[in-house]
């Protein structure tokens, strides 16, 4: 039983399997983000277990194929497996070593990476300061405390959270939230302009005007879905605050009180606090002349880090990012109107990873060809001597 | 040996297998966790010097509408009692206004999109969050103020009320001005206590109009003076006689009033303030004439129109010009690089009446 085992998973059999089945998945999942758009389907296919059948949300659902964290997880164990079981140490292999254990880096870092890099955006206008970055692909509940003086207690419910008839119950508030209703993506409409028929999902604040209708997921990749959600407050000490709106498109927050304190909630995209600030001094996007092809563009901001007595001007630009506190800003991309710069924001604790193992499996084939290259001339010599 | 290895081999599969699993646990959780934190209601440092009198923003809205610059171009300048604020996703503006006795109200500017509704709906939308009822279309026309600017009219509302269990010393009023233009509707509000949103009225509506003039870049509309600085003036006092009743001021104007004449007609009562001298006592006379439907007079003429009124601050220039049913009657004065015009306008009766009451006002005028 045990032989079996180790025979299957250090089969090369079972590598030409996960490699046959990586190329069909990457194949499918290309094919598939014309309708579910790039984030859509490298979640579904590339960073999960199983791709299902049918999507979530539909009641029930069917593993049709593995997913790309299966198949990359295997071919590791496979490949670590493979290379211990058949390891005997010889200078004539060392870049059969070098180069597997390239390879195994380079998988452990992109699964690492998968897991744990976190991207997110910073948009700037000239002169405007930002100490958190906003996750364009996930929303949050964000419920605050103002009663502070000089701060807010914000508790953030990520949207993955808000599920219909779901009841939230956290230490931090003094009042559970139970979801009534949650649209991946929506529209809203003035009750007065979305004609009859329409209702509204709040009773309160100024959802109670408007009309929220479901719409298809967005799928272009300068498009972004607009969640909404009807929640009740229901104090602990009993009874109901009403139902409120809360959506990414609605802007304002929304406030009441409650608890003798006052609230207010808003469903915004998730930020991501940082212990230092970014303020844009100016955007420069210089075009060819005569033409509206870009040159350059390049942000000149100021890092402002009070805990370590910092306070610098950066130039950002194309492959000149600025690297601080374990995180990467990017130049990457402008409003149209130039009114605004727009900076990716990279937490990757395993960067390195691709580089290391760039290097160690360029060594490997080296030393590797090296050596037949070597072995190669020698007979060459022999034979004609 | 090859059953050793294979143990080997199993053993660290199964670690693998183990961190591997823990990773995706963690992963999986990553998602789906509450998160609590603070931050701070100062705004961030900035470090840029031309920022330093500008209103502060330390965001930017992404779903500005395109075509509306952002408040951080425009330096449009606040009432030193005005605290700025870290932003809210939407906000363009956020000051605390900070009053007696722990009382504290709220200024903000919001942008969004053209389709935000109309002014009954966000009138009573506000109306709710103070706990009232809603009113109608013709209680609204009753109550609403207009403002005109150089981007269009503002309406403004002033509406009170105390939520349950809201805290009075924070809550009880919101005076707001909204406006629509091609692409936006902007939202302007203060909300708080009561008695300090009362005091903090003049200073709000000159904000609105202010930053509404700031989103032009041809500014207020041109007339024979150059462009009036209202924002950057220094501020005056006076006291208004009874009977008259400050209404918002236009984007030309440092302040208005209204004081009632007969047969339900109005006196418009305005004070205006322009850097330099505002033109020659002919040019202004002539154009005050030529507002009234009445004949250019001879500068040489225009002297004898001309009379001083000497207060216990400064010398004014006084006029008094009938038409056939309105009547005008204007002080100036010039000091410190500026022209401060005060004018008063109305059915020839009424101003009559109110001739003693407008002298009084100029007599309580202290630069």
């Amino acid at each position: 039983m045990l032989h079996k085992f180790v025979d299957i998973i250090t089969s090369l059999k079972l590598t030409i399997v996960c490699l046959a089945a990586g190329m069909a998945l990457i194949f499918a999942g290309t094919l598939a983000q014309v309708h579910l758009g790039i984030h859509e389907a490298q979640q579904r296919y590339f960073q999960s277990m199983f791709v299902w059948w049918p999507p979530e949300g539909r009641g029930f659902r069917i593993p049709i194929f593995p997913g790309g964290h299966l198949i990359g997880a295997v071919l590791l164990i496979n490949l670590i497996a493979a290379h211990l079981k058949r390891f005997r140490w010889s200078w004539r292999k060392l870049g059969i070593h070098l180069t597997h254990a390239g390879l195994i880096i380079m998988l452990a870092g992109g699964l690492f990476t998968d897991l744990f890099a976190v991207e997110s955006h910073m948009q700037l206008a000239n002169g405007d300061a930002k100490n958190y970055s906003e996750d364009m692909r996930q929303t949050e509940l964000a419920v605050i405390d103002t009663s502070g003086d000089d701060l807010d207690q914000v508790t953030a419910i990520p949207d993955t959270v808000l599920r219909p008839n779901r009841v939230i119950d956290h230490w931090s508030l003094p009042f559970r939230i139970a979801v009534r209703n949650f649209y991946q993506n929506s529209r809203l409409r003035m009750l007065s302009q979305a004609g009859e028929g329409a209702r509204p999902i709040a009773n309160q604040g100024s959802g109670a005007m408007i009309a929220v209708e479901p719409v298809t997921r967005a799928t272009a990749s300068d498009e972004r879905d607009v969640p909404s959600a009807a929640i009740e407050i229901l104090p602990k000490d009993g009874g109901s605050l009403g139902t409120w709106l809360v959506s990414d498109s609605l802007g304002a927050p929304q406030t009441f009180a409650c608890g003798g304190r006052t609230w207010m909630i808003a469903l915004r995209p998730a930020r991501y606090y940082k212990p230092y600030s970014v303020t844009l001094q100016k955007f420069t996007h210089e075009k060819y002349a005569g033409t509206e092809i870009p040159k350059d563009f390049s942000s000149k901001v100021t890092l402002i880090d009070p805990e370590r007595s910092v306070n610098r001007d950066v130039l950002i630009y194309m492959n000149h990012p600025l690297r601080y506190r374990g995180e990467t800003f990017y130049q990457a991309g402008f409003q149209k109107d130039d009114s605004a710069t727009i900076l990716q924001v990279v937490h990757n604790p395993s960067f390195i990873a691709p580089y290391v193992a760039c290097v160690i499996v360029a060594a490997g084939l080296l030393v590797q060809f090296g050596f037949h290259l070597v072995g190669f001339s020698r007979q060459r010599r022999r034979a004609i001597a | 040996m090859r059953i050793g290895c294979a143990g080997w081999v199993m053993r660290i599969s199964k670690y693998f297998i183990l961190v591997l699993s823990a990773a995706l646990l963690v992963s999986c959780e990553k998602n789906s966790e509450i998160k609590v934190y603070r931050v701070s209601k100062a705004p961030l440092e900035q470090s840029a010097p031309q920022q330093q009198d500008a209103m502060p923003t330390n965001t930017s809205a992404p779903r500005m509408p395109a075509g509306l610059p952002p408040a951080a171009e425009t330096a449009v300048t606040t009432p030193a009692n005005w605290e700025a604020q870290p932003l809210s996703q939407m906000r363009q503006a956020s000051f605390l206004v900070k009053g007696d006795n722990g009382a504290v109200a709220d200024v903000s500017f919001v942008s969004l999109g053209s389709a935000a509704g109309n002014v009954l709906e966000n009138v009573n939308r506000w109306l709710g969050q103070l706990g009232q009822p809603p009113i109608t279309e013709q209680k609204l026309g009753e109550m609403a103020q207009r403002l005109q600017t150089s981007l269009g009219e503002v309406t403004i509302v002033d509406l009170a009320g105390l939520p349950d269990n809201a805290d009075p010393a924070r809550d009880g009023r919101i005076i707001a001005a909204m406006m629509t233009t091609s692409n936006a509707t902007l939202f302007f509000k203060m909300r708080g206590n009561a008695d300090l949103a009362e005091t903090q009225k003049g200073d709000f509506i000159r904000w609105v109009a202010a930053v509404c003039d700031a989103q032009t870049q041809a500014g207020p509309a041109q007339i024979a003076e150059a462009p009036p600085q209202t924002a950057s003036a220094p501020t005056i006092k006076w006291t208004a006689p009874e009977g008259w009743t400050e209404v918002p001021p236009s984007s030309m104007r440092y302040a208005s009033f209204s004081a009632p004449a007969q047969d339900g007609g109005k006196i418009d009562i305005s004070i205006v303030t322009f850097p330099g001298d505002g033109g020659s006592d002919a040019d202004n006379i002539n154009r005050w004439r030529g507002q009234m439907g009445l004949a250019p007079v001879d500068a040489n003429a225009v002297t004898s129109q001309v009379a001083p009124l000497k207060t216990g601050d400064t010398m004014f220039s006084t006029t008094d010009i009938a038409g056939n049913k309105t009547r005008t009657i204007a002080a100036w004065t010039r000091r410190d690089g500026r022209v401060w015009f005060f004018k008063a306008t109305g059915p020839n009766a009424a101003i009559e009446k109110e001739k003693s009451n407008f002298v009084k006002f100029i007599e309580s005028v202290r630069f």
